[in-house]
């Protein structure tokens, strides 16, 4: 491994967070809140570490597969690391660990928080706090492919060890640009957002910290009671529609764009996304609607709130799922299992995941009745490449094996089933609340160090679909 | 430009590569996974799996969208229908590759009927370049500029030179009419200035008419003849056409082909021509074809082991000129230290004519660039262009002229007549130019000259 080349491009990356923070302390000095020293603080602090880091260049830049890995591995925990320095230094979180959590959080578009009264904090960092989701949804190594123009041919690796998906591919023949436009579509996309919760009502600050958390499909609002806070129907609707559309795949938008509506309509992904929404929204809705006075309609838009938060990994809530009847809760679950669509901001296992596990489950059966049949696993009429599959369902095991794992660790803490495991399920793939203790109306607080670490690190490895830190604990990688 | 590379051979490979280095838009169609994993890895481009003769490969490449469209697999066929395809679905311009004998004839009607607006045939590509290399064989590769005015030719510095370590602003005294364009030095490349000196042991490149460089290598004490005789090893395509080139040149031809059928072919197509049937990497068999007096031994065989073996065998043999054809090895530094300078690979000299003639189609702003050309196994860059009226560096002196580092504005040719420029001379409108720079300096000639307008 290229030690250097990685800390090379890791502190490129610091660069830019530096830079990043300059929006939520422009914030903090327009609202006047205390915590702009905070800001100062860390941005030197950031960029210092990431200045030094940029002055090892080193004499090789050929950037292999695994130089690639490392660099958005280790990229994202110094992310994590520094990005958690503003509630440090302002004081509001006084413990180092809680810090990490919560930037992590943020950057892994995973909304789950240690906080327990989130008004009381100044609006500068809970801006920050939102951006980072925003910054954190496409990928910090993909802004930084956008920003910095030569990176060389190699950098694909950067942007396929960080953008989700089975087999992430470019949208146009040069990696530059294929970031610059998965960025332009996503400014584009916020901005109609802004504008629409504008037009509900909402104040700027609100929009803009809502936008954020829709947008990177991170669940972080400025409300103790998230979007339930409004009471709105219109922002609930809008939200609703927004967090599923950031859901899907972006290489699907700029087909539009491209006016390739074809590649839009026959993409299975995106249907089977959408089938799936539809169907768990009615389920939920049929069953809840006892709760609230048998309004099937009023029923109606609290489950498809509920099923775009949760399927999207976002994680806003309208109302505490945790009080649904046990079947909501656990098709919310395993909503949280499928997550979004390849390519998008959401997390979780990922829609075509499900659907290349699903059809090489069923050719697996047919060779148990045809055991000399011959078959290939199909999607979007392409045979799906024997290796993609393999490394798919690599990819289930360690994401199963990693919640059990996990699981056991956190439930040393004494919590609840329900607590432990859907916690880890909740980080893993990047949700945010889970139910019982964890739910809609609760938090992260009450666990210990121990966990909070392993829930942090859950959240970056979920984030990052799993390799690239595992690769890291590979002693054969950093061998010259 | 938005290229579309079809075919992701060594050819096509190659071709991704400068391409994508020169700042186009590169799509590669291929129905092999394993090639374009590889590419797909290592280059900054687009990989479509495919047929590239499926209307849907094409759609998938954005074919429409596309400037230049490239077929370059080793199928003759697929290639024209590529090529047919792309154009009819909106590509601006097509090249082929078609190297088959048969199709040469009736080659100006198909491309016509297909609409293919470049043909490059591969054999017959480098058949050419040896015929150079066999016109001049003090040289280890030539390229001539301006229709033929120009030559530039690369050589090695021998110990025994008279020319080593006199600084070249001296230097052009004993030699005005040559103008040294470009120098590698222990595998760098270098754009010499007036006080650069020349060491045993590198090659250089002398530019000039044919006339004065010729003059120069007499005046050095080379020998100037050219090649009397030439044994050929290996009757292949390049083996034809090489025959068919050099007919007119005065030169005793030998092959020597192993195979009785294409012995037998050749010997029927070919006038004036002899051909050997028998193994022409064994050394009894040169022998016997009288290899110490022959002036030029040229290994052609599909084996790259082989052509190195008895081109070295060759070389010790005292053969004037030893060309040496190679497909997969990449060792240069390898071939150079055994003696044979002159190497010879279909595959790269295909990817290089493309390559001029793209980088020719993208580059032509306000002066028409004809000719580019890759050196030193493309570290340096050679431009032929036109001057037009109304450019900014038009008429100023050159040392007034703001050149950029690295640059060297090697041979005017005004009213027919070579001019190698000094400081005092100056770009008139009409002249062609002819400028070597190291190859990512320049991406379009208005970078040549940054900034002229500042003086006035």
């Amino acid at each position: 491994m290229n030690k250097r080349l990685v800390l090379y491009l890791t502190g490129y990356v610091l660069l830019i967070e530096s830079a990043l923070m300059t929006l939520p302390l422009a914030v903090s000095l327009l609202y006047g809140g205390e915590d702009h020293m905070a800001f100062l603080i860390s941005m030197a602090f950031t960029a210092a570490i990431g200045f030094a880091l940029v002055r090892l260049r080193p004499q090789n830049e050929v950037l292999r597969a695994r130089e690639g890995f490392a660099v958005v591995a280790i990229s994202w925990i110094a992310v994590s690391f520094f990005g958690g320095l503003p509630f440090f230094f302002s004081g509001w979180v006084p413990n180092l660990v809680d810090c990490m959590f919560e930037s992590a959080s943020g950057f892994t578009t995973t909304g789950a928080t240690i906080l327990t009264d989130i008004e009381a904090l100044p609006k500068g960092l809970l801006f920050w706090r939102s951006f980072t989701h925003w910054a954190g949804g496409m990928g910090v190594l993909v802004l930084s492919l956008a920003l910095i123009p030569k990176m060389g041919a190699r950098s694909v690796y950067l942007m396929r060890a960080e953008s989700p998906g089975p087999a992430p591919d470019k949208l146009v023949p040069r990696v530059g640009k294929t970031a610059k436009i998965l960025y332009e579509l996503y400014i584009a996309l916020s901005v109609l957002l802004v504008i629409a919760l504008l037009l509900c009502g909402m104040n700027l600050y609100d929009a803009l910290i809502h936008t954020f958390g829709a947008a990177g499909t991170g669940g972080f609002s400025n409300y103790t009671a998230s979007i339930g806070h409004f009471e709105n129907p219109a922002i609930e609707i809008i939200l609703a529609i927004a967090m599923a559309l950031f859901g899907i795949n972006f290489a699907l938008y700029y087909y539009i764009l491209q006016r390739n509506w074809k590649a839009v309509l026959h993409n299975s992904e995106m249907r089977l996304y959408c089938s799936i929404i539809l169907l768990s929204t009615l389920i939920i809705a049929w069953n809840i609607a006892g709760l609230y006075g048998g309004n099937f309609l009023h029923a109606l838009r609290l489950a498809f709130f509920q099923v775009s938060s949760i399927i999207t990994t976002t994680g806003y809530a309208t109302a505490d799922f945790n009080l649904w009847p046990q079947l909501s809760r656990m098709l919310l679950v395993a909503l949280m299992f499928i997550g979004g669509c390849a390519g998008s901001t959401g997390g979780g296992l990922k829609v075509v995941r499900v659907q290349i596990l699903v059809r090489s489950l069923m050719r697996d059966i047919r060779r148990t009745v045809h055991p000399k049949g011959v078959s290939t696993v199909k999607l979007d009429g392409h045979s799906v490449d024997e290796g993609i599959i393999s490394g798919v369902q690599g990819f289930f095991f360690a994401y199963m094996f990693l919640l059990v794992l996990c699981s056991l660790i956190v439930s040393l803490d004494g919590f609840s089933f329900e607590t432990s495991v859907t916690s880890v399920i909740a980080t893993l793939s990047n949700v945010g609340p889970g139910l019982d203790l964890v739910g809609p109306v609760g938090s992260f607080a009450m666990f210990s160090p121990r966990s909070k670490i392993v829930l942090t690190l859950c959240m970056i490895i979920g984030r990052l679909e799993i390799f690239p830190i595992l690769m890291l604990l590979s002693p054969s990688a950093w061998r010259k | 430009m938005n290229i579309i590379i079809v075919g992701d051979g060594k050819v096509g490979y190659t071709l991704a590569e400068y391409l994508s280095k020169d700042g186009h838009d590169v799509t590669i169609v291929d129905k092999n996974e394993q090639a374009l994993a590889k590419a797909r890895d290592t280059l900054d481009v687009m990989c479509v799996l495919g047929n590239g003769a499926n209307v849907r490969s094409l759609l998938e490449a954005g074919v429409e969208n596309s400037d230049i469209v490239i077929a370059a697999t080793t199928n003759d066929e697929l290639n024209m229908v590529c090529c047919l395809a792309a154009k009819q679905l909106g590509a601006k311009y097509t090249i082929a590759r078609i190297r088959d004998p048969e199709y040469t004839e009736g080659l100006t009607m198909l491309q016509k009927k297909l609409d293919i607006d470049q043909v490059i045939n591969p054999e017959r590509a480098t058949a050419q370049e040896i015929s150079r290399l066999l016109r001049f064989p003090f040289a280890i590769n030539i390229e001539s500029f301006a229709h033929g005015r120009v030559e530039m030719v690369e050589f090695r510095a021998d110990p025994s030179d008279p020319i080593l370590n006199i600084p070249l602003s001296k230097l052009h005294g004993h030699y005005p009419r040559v103008q040294f364009t470009a120098v590698q030095r222990d595998g760098q490349a270098i754009i010499p200035d007036g006080s650069f000196e020349i060491h045993a042991g590198d090659r250089v490149y002398a530019s000039g008419d044919r006339e004065a460089v010729t003059d120069f290598f007499k005046n050095m004490g080379k020998n100037v003849n050219r090649v009397r005789s030439a044994i050929l090893v290996g009757g292949g395509h390049i083996s034809f056409y090489l025959a068919k080139i050099i007919a007119g040149m005065g030169i005793r031809l030998t092959i020597i082909e192993i195979k009785p059928d294409k012995c037998v072919r050749l010997a029927d197509q070919l006038d004036g021509v002899t051909v050997i049937c028998a193994d022409g990497t064994d050394q009894e068999v040169l022998d016997s074809e009288n290899l110490r007096q022959t002036g030029a031994l040229i290994c052609l065989t599909d084996r790259d082991e082989e052509n190195l073996i008895t081109g070295m065998y060759g070389v010790r043999q005292g053969v004037r000129k030893v060309v040496v054809k190679v497909n997969r090895l990449k060792a240069n530094d390898l071939i150079e230290n055994m003696g044979i300078d002159s190497v010879v690979s279909p595959k790269l000299t295909t990817a290089n004519v493309i390559l001029r003639s793209v980088r020719a189609r993208s580059q032509s702003q306000s002066s028409v660039i004809e000719k580019v050309y890759g050196m030193l196994n493309g570290a340096v860059e050679a431009y032929e262009f036109t001057a037009l009226e109304g450019a900014d560096y038009l008429n100023i002196p050159l040392s007034r002229l703001h050149i950029k580092k690295g640059v060297l504005v090697s041979v005017l040719v005004r009213e027919r007549k070579n001019i190698i420029p000094f400081g005092s001379d100056h770009i008139e409108a009409g002249d062609t130019v002819i400028l070597t720079a190291k190859a990512g300096t320049v991406v379009n000639l208005e970078d040549a000259f940054a900034r002229t307008e500042t003086k006035r």
